[in-house]
């Protein structure tokens, strides 16, 4: 039976990379409660700097899986990958309403739109919902960072590439919803970069989606 | 004959932290002490402290230097958002006796209390409860704060708020509306909603709005303010409950840009689209509604096409105030590790740019209610028979009458405006 302080204590299961840059930091869920589109902040100590980043493992496990992309001259990215299991960490949070008002059940068909790393809430959306109604489109530079493509059943996950030749859709992801015909939703959810999601809402907004049905948060 | 211990309490900062303090001076004069003057000696210092700027930490340290030089035996206990942000640094200063966080600061009499019993406790041993203040008296504002919410989840890339305030929690129903049946007791003709985001409140499945209404339910001749609201803390319904006759016609509402690109930067939950179709949604429904404002200017990356877009919207949207703030590096918020700080002259010059726009609109404002009717709770009658106080579209009106009675209703009609330093209305009463 785990001790009171135990409950609190978050400690490194597992680090999967997904490419060069990029991977996926599993540690035990203790109690914590969330929904998918929250994030946390992690430190490796409760005093050091603690980043923010957003959960994209679903809510049924006994783990919690945060997306990670080290950044250059980074404090915490890369400090976290070299991490072994069984290290601690300083959780805060959840926090955040980013798809809270995303109802799965409700057969609403959702537009997921990611650029990069961007992808994590709705990958906990789908890992909790696997029967929801959504259509993801993943903006990305190289194939490389399709990040669990695999995970998303052929139909529902879409790249768009804007380098090299191997997305389903070699271009940006904006001029790709510029060109494309996506099945109108009822709700459209914008996650990754402040540009792309600025020049997102205009393209939607001019494809006639109200500021109510278009929700976004911002990657920094 | 005893003599009463005397206590002087200092706020700086928002409504909320006023309403702390008021709360503050009740439970004080309720426990026997006297509420010292602003220039009186003090037994004890009370500074409720604000960190929301840097210009705030400044002030705060500013208030507590001078209260604790001014009473060099006295009590100094410091509290408020400064107290969690700079905890052990404060702890450090000698002329500090108390450092008392946010989420204690309501056992604050208590902790001095047993001071003077010689029980020296230290304030991590207080109880947590940030809603276990008094219902504050009568005798020292004609409108008093409820506070129905605390804390903040929205971590805004420029705030350091949820730092100090915490996660948010909100305040069961029932507590809402006994301290709302208590302050009217206590003879309150105005109460004002008050909590860090209060949009975000939710208690057993009542949200804002349903909270709302349940007030505007309890009986008495009163009114309603909402102070400081998010966006994106209602729904599209909401102006249908300002057809209540107790709710007042005004609100607070945080733009703090009128770029798109700097509100996606800033982390704020909507658009200013969506803020344009609330701002009409509410006039099409009340014509004079209105409106005032939070700007932040030189927030990182923020262009003089940025800001020109907030100007041109601050236009359009008519605010009569808008409190404008200097964007202002948090340690600890994502904002302060942005590219592209502005410098300080070019903030100046576009607060200024603001400020100018503020009182233009103020004046436009003013002016469009000449010849209306508002319900003013007069705050005080001066020796010449003018009454002061504000009507319920939170204008200032001043107007002639017989009766010096205060704390009371008055309907008036809108004659003239006045301006200057303290620009108001004059009216008559009808």
């Amino acid at each position: 039976m785990k001790t009171i302080e135990e409950v609190d204590q978050y400690v490194v299961k597992d680090i999967r990379d997904l490419n060069e840059s990029t991977y996926v930091l599993r540690f035990n869920r203790g109690i914590m409660e969330f929904k998918p589109g929250q994030h946390v902040n992690i430190g490796i100590n409760e005093k050091g700097e603690h980043r923010e980043y957003s959960i994209y493992s679903g809510t049924h496990g006994d783990y919690v899986e945060v997306l990670i992309k080290e950044v250059d001259d980074g404090l915490v990215s890369r400090r976290l990958r070299k991490l072994k299991p069984g290290d601690q960490l300083s959780i805060r949070g959840p926090f955040g309403f980013f798809l809270a008002d995303a109802k799965p059940a409700s057969n609403e068909r959702l537009l997921f739109v990611a650029s990069g790393t961007g992808i994590a809430p709705f990958h906990s959306f789908m890992r909790t919902f696997p029967e929801a109604d959504y259509r993801l489109i993943h903006g990305i530079r190289n194939i490389d960072e399709a990040y669990d493509k695999d995970h998303y059943k052929e139909s529902r996950y879409f790249s768009c590439t804007s380098r090299g030749n191997r997305g389903d859709y070699n271009g940006r992801l904006t001029d790709y919803l510029l060109e494309a015909e996506e099945e109108k939703a009822e709700k459209v959810y914008l996650c990754g970069n402040s540009s792309m999601i600025y020049d997102a809402m205009d393209i939607l907004r001019a494809q006639g989606y109200r500021h109510d049905q278009i929700f976004t948060e911002v990657y920094f | 004959m005893q003599v009463l211990r005397k206590v002087s309490l200092k706020t700086l900062g928002c409504r909320l932290n006023q309403y702390e303090t008021d709360a503050l001076v009740t439970s004080f004069h309720k426990a026997g002490y006297e509420i010292a003057g602003s220039e009186d000696q003090a037994d004890v210092t009370v500074i409720n402290t604000c960190t929301v700027t840097n210009q705030s930490d400044q002030k705060s340290r500013h208030t507590i230097n001078h209260a604790a030089a001014k009473n060099k035996n006295g009590l100094v206990v410091v509290t408020g958002c400064m107290a969690d942000n700079y905890k052990e640094k404060l702890e450090q200063q000698e002329q500090i006796t108390y450092v008392v966080e946010n989420d204690r600061k309501s056992q604050i009499v208590s902790l001095v209390d047993s001071h003077f019993a010689g029980e020296i406790t230290h304030p991590d041993k207080l109880d947590r409860d940030r809603f276990g203040f008094d219902a504050v008296q009568k005798s020292f504002h004609t409108r008093t704060s409820i506070k129905i919410q605390d804390g903040c989840d929205n971590f805004c890339t420029f705030c350091i708020i949820p730092s100090v305030r915490g996660r948010a929690i909100s305040r069961p129903v029932n507590d809402v509306l006994e301290n709302v049946k208590s302050v009217l007791d206590n003879g309150f003709k105005e109460i004002v909603i008050t909590g860090v985001n209060i949009g975000r409140y939710e208690h057993e499945g009542i949200h804002f709005e349903q909270l709302l209404e349940k007030i505007l339910e309890v009986p008495g001749d009163f009114r309603v303010r909402i102070s400081s609201l998010e966006p994106d803390g209602f729904g599209d319904d909401f102006h249908k409950l300002f057809a209540h006759p107790k709710l007042t016609p005004h609100l607070h509402l945080c733009l703090q840009s009128g770029s798109e690109n700097i509100l996606l930067k800033m982390r704020r939950m909507y658009s200013v689209q969506h803020f344009r179709e609330t701002i009409e949604r509410f006039r099409s429904a009340i014509p004079d509604f209105n409106f005032t404002t939070d700007i932040i200017v030189g927030f990182p990356g923020e262009t003089e096409e940025d800001f020109k877009h907030t100007l041109d919207f601050a236009r359009e949207a008519r605010f009569s105030h808008i409190h404008t703030f200097r964007y202002s590096k948090r340690t600890g918020t994502r904002a302060e590790r942005m590219p592209v700080q502005v410098p300080g002259p070019v903030m100046a010059r576009r607060s200024e740019k603001i400020r100018l726009l503020s009182e233009r609109s103020r004046m436009e404002y003013f002016e469009s209610m000449h010849g209306k009717e508002q319900r003013v709770l007069i705050e005080k009658v001066d020796e010449n028979g003018i009454a002061s106080g504000y009507g319920e579209n939170y204008i200032p009106v001043k107007f002639k009458t017989g009766n010096r009675e205060k704390n009371r209703f008055e309907q008036v009609a809108i004659e003239s405006m006045v301006a200057g330093e303290d620009t108001y209305l004059f009216a008559t009463i009808i």
